[in-house]
């Protein structure tokens, strides 16, 4: 009997690929072009995109893409954005797609000739758009060395090349400025503890632990197991950091009394002290240009002595 | 009893008999219409129109297609719409309505197949762990970034689940068998055991990982967002022979819900059957939540509905129920796509808010007709 | 259809079941399975539809071992009639005889047929159930479900029925009707029977055979006549029974009876004059009580001589048809005088017996206490022309004590420190 199973079982899954395979549809072939304006491209995953010409009707899937597109001037070449796209105000006037999953009617409808993405997006729509003639770019970062590399990809992208690489050496020297500051010699690394929710912190290969570090601190949960973990109240008291920040949403709750108050803390060096400071949450989930300001708030915050 | 009165008896028996037979069949033939005209009506929903709010298009207008060019878009390659719709239908709308049919097909006779095997109302497609299974694989991927990866990316997670549901089926059932003799009741314990694992498993992964939520949640509620050809061929080939071969075995099921000694002495073999029944249901199942993640209440209630509406007999319940279940189903997407138009709510919220009331009300009617 | 059975055991687990069963049910015989709770009745019938695994070669259809064949041949060769069905389902009683056509599908693509309905229709004419066809099977009684459950094995054309314990969960009316009907199936159709039974009397009327076993073991299968003994009887169920034939047919019938006496024997004899079955309870009543009873005169043929064979009491008899001789009426008298009191049931009294009135009025001249029972006032027992109610009233004149039941007697057997 065993037999027959494992017999099925393989069988089925043979069908199953067979039948996936069968299914697939070919891609729709590149319409010929009049002018040779084509180039091509590499995106954050290693993909080639052969574009036309510069894209006029751009979809963003994402908040942070979008926020990249305006920064280098390519706003009003941006037709749809993501449920989530709210900054800047701009985007309240272009038209919505959905954002898990997207609306693919609606962006049929916008007729783009480019969707930009995150790797949050769901592969499986982004593939079925790529059918339809619709190509995409995904942009992913991890550092803020990628955010400027992605900035400027996408002045080429957009054909806002001078004004992207602008925008990024302007953030590489507000960087540098900070840098300048906070990593110079004897310049003390405080304990910082960073939460964008009760108890739940950036851990190490994180965004948020990398600008923890650019700020001049001390990330208390640097050595932690994983990118986003859940830490215990008594890690945190153990660790006493000199300074708490949380991040204030649309759905936050939290409070720096809030944070004085939970069982234990008060003893804690950033509790003591008064230094319980807040920060916009999107400004560090954003992986656009304002994640150096981000980055400039982190600085005053840690090491108000360097920034008044 | 006086003779000539219990003939009259058999005679307005057998009328009665007919009568019923006739209903029932009426029934049966009536629901591949009731497909078709759901499956029509479904296609012509959608954000664009003509049934659904309609879009902004590159002028910026507000557009909404109407019927003409909706059924022009379908036909021609070209339509004469503002843009291209022949693909929107094409490749969104009409993968999606087959995906949703097949889907509802393969759970709710899945879960018919699962109830006689069981003996047990309760019964679902699920019931040997299917959809923690599946849920298991699908979380790997997400978790271990396989799902990233360039051109096998998507297809990593229907495989992916479809694997891990299987396994999870072999185990329950290796579980539940001594001695080449399933036990049903140790194979229904051992399916709601493993499951409960698996899902502290998932849950531990989704914590750990710290994986988000909306990625997961479309998966674990059910959708039919990742509608695609490719995964419409796949869950008709598992769909089509699946429910071919269960129909074809519908007697030895009427035979099985009288227990198994019964069934073993009315020449039916009982291991065999529950045997057969439970991979082919686990084959069929792991194929349709492969793509679409966990859609509750089709396999349970689906059975249920149509054992009210044309009895228990399986030759007769079976394809009732497959064609239920497809177009419930296709209805139920229908709803979730324009409820919160242009969003979309995960299907399997509109499922078990629908067919837990609706249900409810005809086991009230049928409790109170019987009882007259 | 014959079945054979070789050297049969049978276990479950560690735990023996069946020890080395070997009969044969002949083609066309009504056998019947028999034994107390846990002689392993159920579990040979089990065997025998091959729905428990037995080693091969040890039972045999029709001459074919029972391994070689395909449930769907066992299925066409012999239908399996069940205690009780249920099913929360709602199949019609039709839908249930229905299945029975199961094993004759010619294939699962063909389906049933015009032939299929019709032998149903049949069948369930033949048990008087398709007047309710329609009607969904759990809703229907006992009596009506398990002759449903009878044409479904009709419908099946069978060789053979085996039954286990039909009519256990059926009134006397469901019973009989079922067994009824089973015996004309068997009879008129000539398809064999294998019924495991639990009631005794059941089995004695219909069966042609009697199986009966024993803790696993065979202990011996024969006409129900030689196998429901009181000594057979009583080493198996552990029952003491007095065996009867029943008076409108050839059968036997079993009645529990124990001729063990609770109360220790004190000894005291009395005696009974008795007749006509008038004496039975009171007998019964003084040995249950400790007495040592003895009984005359009594004519062989009268039932009271029986019911005193039955309880193996010292009897004075006498022939048929003739009246009670001076040897009879002298051992009467000696029987008298043994013993310390005289009891007199208010039997018929005819020329034939008159002499036990005689015994009686000694038996009082003599000292000893007579009792006599009170018989109902509108059944006259004198058929001598008044010359009984005469004794009597001589007795009770000088001495003997009216009684009204057999209560009174004992109380007033023990205050007359007769104990």
């Amino acid at each position: 009997m065993i037999w027959l199973v494992l017999g099925v079982t393989v069988s089925a899954l043979l069908a199953f690929t067979v039948g996936y395979y069968a299914g697939i549809s070919s891609v729709e072939e590149p319409l010929p072009t009049e002018e040779d304006e084509s180039f091509t491209i590499v995106d954050d995953y290693g993909r080639s995109i052969t574009l036309e010409k510069i894209p006029q009707r751009i979809v963003s899937s994402a908040p942070s893409p979008t926020e990249i597109l305006f920064a280098v001037g390519a706003g009003n070449q941006l037709v749809g954005v993501d449920d989530y796209s709210d900054y800047p105000a701009a985007t309240a006037n272009i038209t919505k797609v959905g954002s898990y999953p997207l609306n693919v009617e609606t962006i049929i409808a916008l007729a783009p000739d480019l969707i930009v993405g995150s790797d949050l997006v769901p592969r499986v729509q982004l593939e079925q758009l790529e059918d339809e003639g619709i190509p995409y770019v995904l942009f992913a970062d991890r550092t803020l060395e990628d955010v400027l590399k992605t900035i400027r990809l996408a002045g080429i992208i957009t054909g806002h090349v001078e004004q992207a690489n602008s925008v990024a050496e302007n953030l590489s020297l507000r960087v540098d400025a900070v840098k300048m500051k906070t990593l110079a010699e004897n310049v003390s690394k405080p304990k910082v503890y960073v939460e964008y929710y009760e108890l739940w912190t950036y851990g190490p290969g994180s965004f948020g632990d990398d600008l923890i570090a650019l700020a001049g601190g001390t990330n208390i949960a640097h050595n932690a197991s994983s990118e986003y973990p859940n830490v215990e109240s008594e890690f945190v008291i153990a660790q006493d950091p000199e300074v708490i920040v949380y991040t204030v949403g649309v759905m936050s709750t939290t409070t720096a009394d809030s944070i004085a108050a939970r069982p234990g803390w008060d003893n804690i060096s950033a509790v003591e002290n008064d230094m319980i400071y807040s920060i916009d949450d999107n400004l560090m989930s954003r992986y656009g240009p304002r994640i150096v300001d981000a980055l400039e708030q982190l600085a005053a915050i840690i090491h108000p002595e360097l920034f008044s | 009893m006086d003779h000539l009165a219990a003939q009259k008896d058999s005679e307005t028996t057998s009328e009665e008999y007919l009568r019923v037979l006739r209903r029932r069949t009426l029934i049966l033939s009536a629901l591949p219409f009731a497909l078709l005209i759901s499956a029509f009506l479904a296609v012509f929903i959608g954000t664009a129109g003509p049934l659904g709010p309609g879009v902004i298009d590159q002028e910026g207008h507000h557009e909404r297609i109407s019927f003409g060019d909706a059924i022009d878009a379908i036909l021609n390659a070209h339509g004469d719409w503002p843009y291209d719709y022949h693909a929107v239908f094409w490749d969104v709308r009409i993968p999606r309505v087959l995906l949703a049919g097949l889907v509802g097909a393969a759970l709710a006779c899945s879960g018919t197949a699962m109830q006689a095997v069981f003996r047990n109302p309760m019964a679902d497609p699920f019931i040997v762990g299917v959809s923690s299974g599946a849920s298991l694989g699908a979380v790997v991927v997400e978790v271990t970034g396989l799902g990233a990866l360039v051109a096998i990316g998507t297809i990593m997670s229907p495989v992916f689940a479809f694997i891990t549901a299987l396994v999870t089926v072999l185990v329950v059932y290796s579980l539940g068998t001594v001695r080449g003799r399933v036990y049903v009741d140790t194979l229904l314990l051992s399916g709601v055991a493993v499951a409960a694992f698996l899902s502290a498993l998932v849950s531990f992964l989704i914590y750990f990982a710290h994986l988000e939520y909306h990625r997961i949640i479309f998966w674990l509620l059910g959708s039919l967002a990742q509608a695609t050809w490719p995964a419409v061929a796949t869950v008709a080939l598992a769909v089509g022979v699946g429910s071919m071969l269960i129909f074809l075995f519908s007697r030895d099921l009427n035979a099985l819900l009288l227990g198994e000694e019964t069934a073993h002495n009315l020449g039916a073999d009982p291991e065999f059957l529950k045997t057969l029944m439970l991979v082919v249901a686990a084959v069929m199942t792991s194929a349709a939540v492969a793509f679409t993640g966990v859609i509750g209440f089709i396999g349970l209630i689906i059975p249920h509905m149509m054992r009210i509406a044309v009895g228990a007999d399986h030759r007769i319940l079976l394809p009732s129920a497959t064609l239920a279940g497809a177009t419930f189903l296709i209805l139920a997407d229908s709803v979730a796509r324009t409820v919160i138009s242009p969003n979309a709510l995960p299907v399997g919220i509109i499922t078990a808010l629908s067919g837990g009331p609706f249900f409810l009300y005809l086991l009230r009617r049928s409790r109170t007709e019987s009882e007259r | 259809m014959r079945f054979e059975v070789r050297n049969l055991s049978f276990s479950f687990g560690d735990k023996r079941v069946l020890r080395d069963i070997s009969f044969e049910a002949a083609d066309g015989e009504f056998l019947g399975l028999m034994g107390p709770n846990g002689s392993g009745k159920t579990t040979l019938l089990r065997c025998m539809t091959h729905y428990l695994q037995t080693e091969e070669n040890r039972i045999f259809i029709n001459g074919k071992p029972l391994q070689s064949l395909t449930s769907t041949d066992l299925a066409k060769t012999f239908a399996v009639v069940p205690q009780s069905s249920s099913t929360d389902f709602t199949f019609s009683a039709h839908d249930i005889v229905m299945m029975g056509r199961f094993p004759h599908m010619s294939s699962r693509l063909a389906g049933y047929g015009k032939v299929d309905d019709a032998i149903v229709r049949s069948a369930m004419e033949k048990t008087n159930t398709w007047h309710f066809a329609a009607r969904p099977f759990y809703a229907l009684s006992g009596g009506e479900r398990q002759r449903v459950i009878i044409a479904r094995a009709i419908a099946q054309q069978p060789q053979g029925l085996l039954l286990d314990e039909p009519t256990v969960y059926l009134d006397i009316n469901g019973q009989l009707e079922v067994m009824d009907l089973i015996k004309k199936l068997n009879r008129s159709e000539g398809i064999s029977v294998v019924a495991v039974l639990h009631d005794v009397n059941l089995a004695a009327r219909y069966c042609d055979r009697i199986a009966l076993l024993s803790q696993g073991r065979l202990e011996a299968i024969a006409s129900p006549k030689e196998v429901l003994t009181p000594e057979l009887i009583q080493s198996v169920y552990g029952v003491d029974v007095v065996v009867r034939k029943d008076p409108f047919s050839e059968t036997v019938y079993v009645v529990p009876h124990s001729t063990v006496s609770v109360v220790p024997k004190h000894g005291t004899r009395v005696h009974l004059l008795c007749g006509g079955g008038t004496g039975g309870p009171i007998m019964k009543a003084l040995f249950d009580a400790g007495f040592v009873v003895s009984v005359g005169v009594l004519n062989v043929l009268d039932s009271d001589f029986e019911n005193a064979n039955d309880m193996h009491l010292a009897t004075v008899a006498e022939v048929p048809f003739a009246p009670i001789s001076d040897s009879a009426h002298g051992e009467n008298l000696r029987k008298i005088q043994e013993s310390s009191a005289i009891v007199m049931s208010p039997f018929p009294v005819g020329p034939g017996n008159i002499r036990n009135l005689e015994a009686a009025r000694t038996a009082a001249r003599s000292g000893k206490a007579v009792f006599i029972l009170e018989h109902d006032p509108e059944k006259g027992i004198d058929f001598v022309g008044g010359k009984a109610d005469g004794f009597i009233k001589e007795l009770i004149s000088s001495g003997a004590v009216l009684v009204k039941d057999v209560g009174e007697l004992l109380g007033r057997l023990s205050c007359g420190g007769i104990k």
